[in-house]
């Protein structure tokens, strides 16, 4: 086996990482985190303290890993299904003159600020930069402060948590930041998966469930930011 | 049978309350009955003995007992609240599921893992509060009520991510704490801060609560300050005694440094939070960030690691769980609609509303330690057990505790006592084809609701008894201490 062939998971990780980190495309961010949990689940179906215990037609798999995955992936297609629809029906007839008269302001104020987006390398100037903090910190991290059984674990939970953090911290919309969440919870799913001394089935469970119920919990507030403001960007939610 | 009911019964009868939201009444009747047998499930739960479920084990102690005891009578008195003080559609169900949800937070404190996913799951649940609109309401959500919510997600959900590392690394250290190369108890100390910090409204962690104190509906804010807060200051002292107290994350001979940071972070939190109280000018603002001050008070109290600290810190937390529902339940009623227009700052709010300003008045007394009330006990065993630290300590705790009750005293000037604005003007001549639509109407001022002034009247009065006579909840806060085993010999 290459060497590159040993190191995919990791790779993809770590690659799936950066693009979410560093695009504002939600069609580009959406498909790396399925790569991301992807790449999460190879990376510890290879790990030995993961036994495969399931039969799918002549592939052997984990439970852990197969729920970790359609976990993933129903968080996923959460966040992508609301960045599809990006709005809360509200019945206007039911508002009144006031709150019509704002949503008509705010629609106006939206298509003005879409009109006025092209493309600007600037926007991608602190994304990258944090992007190669990340990067020699995750590097450097699991030398100076090691913790799992080998280097490529502490790599990918110390690179899932960082580029969670800073994906958060260089969001223009809330749905970057739930990315963000989303790659945090990922980073103490592997962390607990490959490093506690006695994985149990019920806290893992319940991560799922808290990444399901994050996404959903993202989705129901950027239905109400759409709803009030007519786009997802933040920089909208905190004018005065 | 006992630990099922009391973690599915709320949760059920709250996805019942929700298909039948819009009957608030019937809804805040059926609430207020699940928590009322929930009481009755709590006192027949046996102390002390374990039981398991799916490989976990779930506890009762007396520690727990008290709380959660205490935690279901708030949740009971603010859903009896929410009768006259407006709410959103779905805060009953909400707040039934919150109650469930601290309620096995409570039994599963000793699984640190399950306990830390399940308060960021009560987080989550939480923002659907702080959300929500009132039932058939015309208005949207507001801009800063959005951005309060997310900030309260972001910020739980960290925290509950650093808690669950800190338990990861510490669980993954256990076998062999000595030999790992770089001993974690440094980088467990500084997750457990970051996490708690932002649980309990640390400075500099604490800027979720004004707001949260400001933006969202009174009752809501009680939930999340009275009930989940303090589950996550008891989560932190189960902590201490199972996890950072037995592997020297704090108080072991190595990591005297740890313990003063704590000291320095309680001492910080007062002071920063009674200095910003006193810059305030909304009513709610103000409270929010006393309550901040409370909250550095308490954990000065615990990081003191000492009986009278501990003890001293628990009765404080017990306190603050009734304060602030006084607090928020004087809020409610005093930003009652008066006929004037909403922009309009009234300056004698006691005057109006002398009940509702009475309780505001007696919680900020009660929150901030001053006899005859409630929190003068407690904050006499922190003042004491800072005197024992050293006279410093004392003379910083002292400072925030004067600059808290100038804020109070400010507040008060500014919003309660002003003269009253309802007097009656003499009655004009009534000239010559004068006719009655010439004259203005009188304004109809209508008293506050019986029912809720008799609900402040009664947690002012239980303030006032426990400040008087404090001897029996001290005596089982002190049983209920007895059994924690990280005091430190002073």
């Amino acid at each position: 086996m290459t060497i590159l062939a040993q190191n995919l998971p990791v790779l993809l990780v770590a690659f799936s990482g950066a693009l979410i980190l560093l695009l504002r495309d939600w069609r580009i961010t959406f498909s790396a985190l399925l790569l991301n949990y992807v790449g999460v689940a190879l990376f510890l179906a290879r790990q030995q303290f993961i036994q495969p215990d399931l039969q799918l037609g002549g592939l052997a798999l984990s439970t852990t890993v197969l729920v970790k995955l359609i976990t993933g992936a129903a968080a996923t297609a959460i966040l992508a299904i609301t960045a599809l629809t990006f709005s809360r029906e509200y019945n206007q007839e039911d508002l009144d003159e006031f709150s019509l008269a704002e949503l008509r302001r705010a629609a106006r104020r939206a298509q003005r600020q879409r009109a006025a987006e092209p493309f600007r390398a600037s926007d991608y100037f602190i994304p990258f930069w944090t992007l190669m903090l990340a990067t020699l910190a995750s590097v450097a991290l699991p030398r100076l402060y090691p913790i799992g059984a080998d280097y490529s674990i502490d790599f990918v939970w110390y690179w899932l948590g960082l580029i969670g953090l800073f994906t958060m911290v260089v969001a223009g919309d809330i749905l970057k930041v739930g990315l963000g969440l989303l790659l945090c919870i990922g980073s103490i799913d592997v962390l607990y998966t490959a490093i506690s001394s006695s994985v149990q089935v019920f806290p893992l469970a319940l991560l799922g469930l808290v990444e399901i119920v994050l996404a959903l919990s993202i989705a129901y507030l950027s239905g109400l930011l759409y709803g009030r403001l007519k786009t997802l960007e933040l920089n909208e939610l905190y004018k005065r | 049978m006992i630990y099922l009911l009391l973690i599915f019964f709320p949760i059920a009868m709250g996805a019942g309350c929700f298909v039948l939201r819009t009957q608030t009444r019937l809804v805040i009747a059926a609430a207020v009955a699940t928590v009322l047998a929930q009481i009755a499930l709590v006192l027949q739960l046996p102390l002390d003995q374990p039981a398991r479920l799916l490989g976990l084990t779930l506890t009762l102690d007396p520690l727990g007992r008290l709380f959660l005891l205490t935690f279901l009578a708030v949740g009971a008195l603010a859903l009896l609240a929410t009768w006259r003080i407006p709410h959103g559609e779905n805060f009953v169900p909400i707040a039934l599921m919150l109650l469930g949800m601290t309620s096995t937070t409570l039994l599963l404190l000793q699984e640190p893992f399950v306990a830390s996913l399940l308060l960021i799951s009560t987080g989550l649940l939480a923002v659907l509060a702080i959300v929500d609109l009132p039932t058939a309401s015309s208005a949207l959500v507001g801009r800063a009520t959005l951005a309060t919510a997310l900030k309260y997600l972001v910020l739980m959900l960290i925290a509950g991510v650093m808690m669950y590392m800190g338990f990861v690394l510490v669980n993954a250290a256990q076998p062999n704490l000595a030999n790992t190369r770089i001993s974690p108890t440094h980088l467990v100390l500084a997750l457990a801060v970051v996490g708690f910090g932002l649980r309990l409204a640390i400075v500099p962690f604490h800027s979720w609560l004004p707001d949260l104190a400001e933006d969202a509906a009174p009752m809501v804010s009680v939930l999340v300050v009275a009930v989940v807060n303090v589950t996550s200051l008891l989560f932190l002292i189960v902590s201490f005694q199972l996890v950072f107290y037995p592997f020297e994350v704090v108080g072991g001979p190595d990591n005297q440094r740890g313990m003063q940071l704590l000291l320095a972070l309680g001492i910080i939190t007062a002071l920063l939070g009674a200095l910003l109280a006193l810059a305030q000018t909304s009513i709610r603002r103000t409270i929010g960030y006393l309550v901040v001050y409370d909250a550095g008070m308490v954990l000065f109290g615990l990081a003191t690691m000492d009986k009278v600290g501990v003890t001293g810190a628990l009765f404080e937390a017990w306190n603050q769980t009734i304060v602030v529902l006084l607090l928020f339940v004087s809020i409610g009623l005093l930003e009652r609609p008066d006929g004037r227009p909403a922009n309009v700052l009234r300056h004698d709010l006691l005057w109006r509303w002398p009940v509702a300003g009475t309780g505001l008045l007696g919680g900020g007394l009660a929150l901030l330690g001053l006899p005859p009330f409630n929190g003068f006990a407690s904050k006499l065993l922190l003042y004491e057990a800072a005197a024992r630290k050293g006279g410093l300590y004392l003379v910083l705790l002292l400072l925030a505790s004067a600059l808290a009750l100038l804020a109070l005293v400010r507040l008060a000037r500014e919003r309660l006592f002003g003269s009253s604005e309802e007097q009656r003007v003499d009655e004009a001549p009534v000239l010559l084809g004068t006719t009655d639509l010439d004259r203005p109407a009188d304004r109809r001022l209508d008293p506050e609701p019986r029912g809720m002034a008799l609900l402040t009247a009664l947690l002012l009065a239980v303030c006032l008894a426990i400040g008087l006579y404090p001897q029996p909840l001290l005596s089982t806060i002190n049983e209920v201490s007895r059994g924690l085993t990280f005091f430190q010999p002073f």
